[in-house]
């Protein structure tokens, strides 16, 4: 039985806003990337899974219990970091921890001052005035300090400095070798790449892809860089490959005379033989990275004239 | 339905603003209190009835309500200063507690507990509840103790500190002394000991004593009468003409009916005369009052509140005295020595002062019927109003998730009603517009006067306890955006 289980679930908002008809699980010991820019259904869902919203359609269940009816059930094995932080300004964070331990029955806080020291956290300030940075580890602490099975993150590293994205990523490792089941929502590709086993891409309220990570890490197509040493090249080549359509044109850096094309890797000797034609400055293999896969989705019907936006070189 | 942990949390965001909103209404409502006096309030009233027009304007109830304690806080502060307070801060913690926390997003963190909606609501409302509730209770003891401190002690008793003073001499209980103050009139030594107690020379007492029995005479033949004491004050012949009200009125005084007809008779004769001669004797007692302000170097004005200060000064009451000439001079007869001319107007002019005291006694008997019971309902009235009201904000903050939304209508509906019930007291062509208020149902008048409330209460409280159980059901099962 799946720990965490979207089944069917639609929720519509409105003039496209929403999920629609999502349906994913995320296995025991899994950790399972959700993949989405802002805006595209991933608190949606979230909220669906913690039980703050009622599904129009379809259902969420935490290790076999219905989100919505038993909400206060699940909570009790489930540790939740939401996407913004918004304490209750009044106390300090050694009150808010006090208080979230007496709502969980926790009397051994010795797990929570663990965690207080790993992330640096200082809580014994008001919260009103604390940094957005220290907001966010002591939401980290309060979402882990139970020890629960399943964490559901929201975006979770977003607020933190480089070096404590780094601690984050290497602890959630950590607790993915302890067995936990982890969801992790996020929009920067390299935790869920360091971290997931499993990823689902969402945009505008519909899944697009979910697939294991490691199969896109032994993709067999490939990515290659080619500058051509003239426009005429360029172009020659552009109309070339409009015909038969082996390889994908990813993007073009017609002010460079650049393309970046993705081809299978039985067709690489076809690639190989049409470039001896041309007179190439360069040609060079790209890793194929999570982030190009989530490109394709993104960025396939944007025009060709426009460069990916995150693209580097 | 309940969870200490929260309501500890809520106590430590909200006390703050309860204590403000406290402190003021306490404030407020004492202060109210403390420099409520009959004396001054009887005469402002006398002057509004006197003007012609004025009096047949405003109601006749509004009047008399006003001239007594109770009276005076129920159209002041429990009718607008402290309803209007209440109302802010129920509105402003009704929406803290539910609205403002799903539109920043920190109610998420409750949720993320084992914790139930029903429970995580339920005690903001208890919240809620037990912040208007103390809040009132804290009003309602510092109203009591300052009754107790300005009022020197009236309240609670209800027999005056004179008549206890002449029961412990005459060793009957109070009761019966004050059911016959003959007892204390006819034995000196009660006067000597009722004067001690009140605080005034026994001169002064002894006119306040046959004023209260004159009056407990027109109660007595009011009651025998079935009419209303004030018809019997206005038109004493009404005792005149009937034999069961002469001999009640009588028996008060310790009269046979025939002396009190006689008593009676030389009343109504001189209230006939005394319409003119008033005005006459008015202008020269102001004359006088006027000279000894002078010589005491205060304000006339202030010296008419407390005329006392006179009487202890023998060069100010000589300078009054004088400048008065209460008696004609032609009454005197040719001849007689200015210093007997003096002298006798130096009387008449005491004679007034004592009369204007024992007057102030009266004044101030009836200013401080404080009925304790009467206080307590007026802040159980005023608690079951806020109740209702926070139930209204309550409501509107658990149905929306931005504070904006709930604000415009848990704001707006109760600052609606509380402007609607203003419009309807201001003339009788708004009147209907009561029926749009629920502060309506909160009538402090009906309450001082001894009307019907009763039923208003029972509406408020249950129409609260429906709100506060609609907005519970309704956050259970609204979607949250956190």
């Amino acid at each position: 039985m799946p720990v965490l289980n979207i089944d069917h679930l639609t929720k519509d908002y409105g003039s496209g806003r929403g999920v629609f008809d999502v349906t994913f699980e995320v296995n025991k010991g899994e950790v399972f990337g959700f993949l989405g820019p802002n805006g595209a259904g991933k608190t949606t869902t979230i909220r669906h899974i913690m039980g703050f919203s009622r599904p129009q359609h379809g259902t969420t269940t935490v290790n076999g219990l219905d989100s919505w009816t038993q909400h206060y059930v699940i909570q009790r094995d489930v540790g939740y970091l939401p996407g913004e932080i918004a304490l209750p300004e009044e106390l300090t964070g050694t009150q808010f921890i006090a208080m979230m331990a007496e709502l969980r029955g926790m009397s051994d806080m010795t797990y929570t001052d663990y965690l207080t020291s790993k992330f640096e956290l200082e809580p014994s300030g008001g919260l009103k005035r604390m940094s957005l940075g220290m907001k966010r580890k002591l939401a980290i602490v309060t979402a882990f300090m139970h020890d629960p099975d399943t964490l559901v993150l929201d975006e979770p590293t977003s607020g933190l400095d480089p070096v404590m994205q780094d601690i984050f990523i290497s602890f959630i490792k950590d607790e993915k070798e302890r067995g936990k089941t982890i969801l992790l929502s996020s929009h920067i590709f390299s935790e869920v790449d360091a971290t997931c086993d499993r990823i689902a891409i969402i945009k505008d309220g519909h899944l697009v892809s979910t697939f294991v990570a490691d199969d896109l890490r032994h993709n067999e197509s490939k990515t290659f860089k080619i500058e051509f040493a003239s426009t005429t090249d360029f172009e020659r080549f552009r109309e070339q490959i409009e015909g038969p359509k082996k390889l994908d044109v990813i993007s073009v850096k017609p002010h460079r005379n650049q393309v970046r094309v993705l081809i299978d890797d039985a067709h690489v000797n076809e690639l190989i033989a049409t470039l001896a034609d041309y007179h190439l400055k360069f040609f060079s293999e790209i890793k194929f990275t999570l982030e190009d896969y989530f490109m394709k989705f993104y960025d396939r019907n944007t025009s060709v004239e426009m460069e990916t936006p995150n693209a580097t070189n | 339905m309940f969870s200490k942990t929260i309501f500890k949390q809520t106590l430590r965001s909200n006390w703050k603003l309860w204590a403000i909103f406290t402190a003021i209404m306490a404030a407020m409502s004492a202060l109210v209190i403390a420099v409520f006096d009959p004396k001054m309030i009887q005469g402002m009233m006398d002057m509004i009835k006197s003007m012609p027009g004025v009096a047949d304007m405003i109601d006749e109830s509004m009047l008399s309500g006003a001239t007594s304690l109770l009276g005076m806080l129920g159209q002041s502060f429990y009718g607008m200063q402290g309803i209007l307070l209440g109302l802010i801060f129920v509105i402003m913690t009704a929406n803290t507690l539910v609205a403002s926390q799903v539109d920043r997003g920190s109610m998420a963190y409750l949720l993320s507990t084992p914790i139930k909606r029903t429970r995580v609501v339920g005690t903001q409302a208890l919240y809620l509840i037990s912040s208007i509730l103390s809040m009132f209770l804290v009003v309602t003891i510092v109203g009591l103790s300052t009754v107790q401190l300005a009022h020197h002690g009236l309240w609670g008793t209800e027999y005056t500190a004179d008549v206890k003073a002449a029961a412990a001499l005459l060793e009957v209980d109070e009761e019966t002394v004050d059911e016959d103050l003959t007892l204390i009139r006819d034995n000196p030594q009660a006067i000597t000991a009722g004067a001690e107690a009140r605080g005034v020379d026994q001169d002064v007492y002894t006119i306040y004593l046959n004023q209260k029995l004159a009056n407990n005479a027109y109660q007595a033949a009011a009651d025998a009468l079935g009419v209303d004491v004030a018809a019997v004050t206005a038109d004493p012949t009404l005792i005149r003409n009937s034999p069961e009200a002469l001999s009640a009125a009588g028996a008060v005084l310790g009269l046979d009916s025939t002396t009190y007809a006689t008593q009676l008779d030389q009343l109504i004769a001189q209230s006939a005369l005394s319409a003119d001669h008033a005005q006459e004797m008015q202008g020269k007692v102001v004359a006088g009052l006027t000279a000894a302000a002078e010589v005491l170097d205060i304000e006339p004005g202030d010296l008419a509140q407390d005329m006392g200060k006179i009487k202890a000064n023998p060069a100010a009451l000589g300078a009054a005295a004088d400048a008065a000439a209460l008696i004609p001079a032609e009454s005197f007869p040719e001849g007689t020595p200015p210093a007997a001319v003096h002298q006798a107007n130096e009387a008449a002019f005491l004679s007034i002062i004592n009369a204007q005291l024992a007057n102030d006694e009266i004044s101030l008997d009836n200013g401080l019927d404080f009925s304790v019971k009467d206080y307590l309902l007026l802040n159980l009235g005023a608690f079951l109003l806020m109740f209702a009201i926070g139930g209204i904000s309550f409501l509107f903050s658990c149905v929306f998730n931005l504070s904006k939304n709930s604000l415009a209508l848990g704001a707006g509906i109760p600052v609606a009603f509380f402007i609607f019930q203003i419009m309807s007291q201001v003339g009788s062509s708004l009147e209907s517009f009561k029926y749009l208020s629920l502060n309506t149902l909160f009538d402090p008048n009906a309450i001082t006067s001894h009307g019907t409330f009763v039923p208003q209460f029972a509406i408020l409280a249950v129409l609260g306890i429906t709100l506060y159980a609609t907005g519970i059901k309704v956050f259970k099962e609204k979607d949250l955006p956190l």
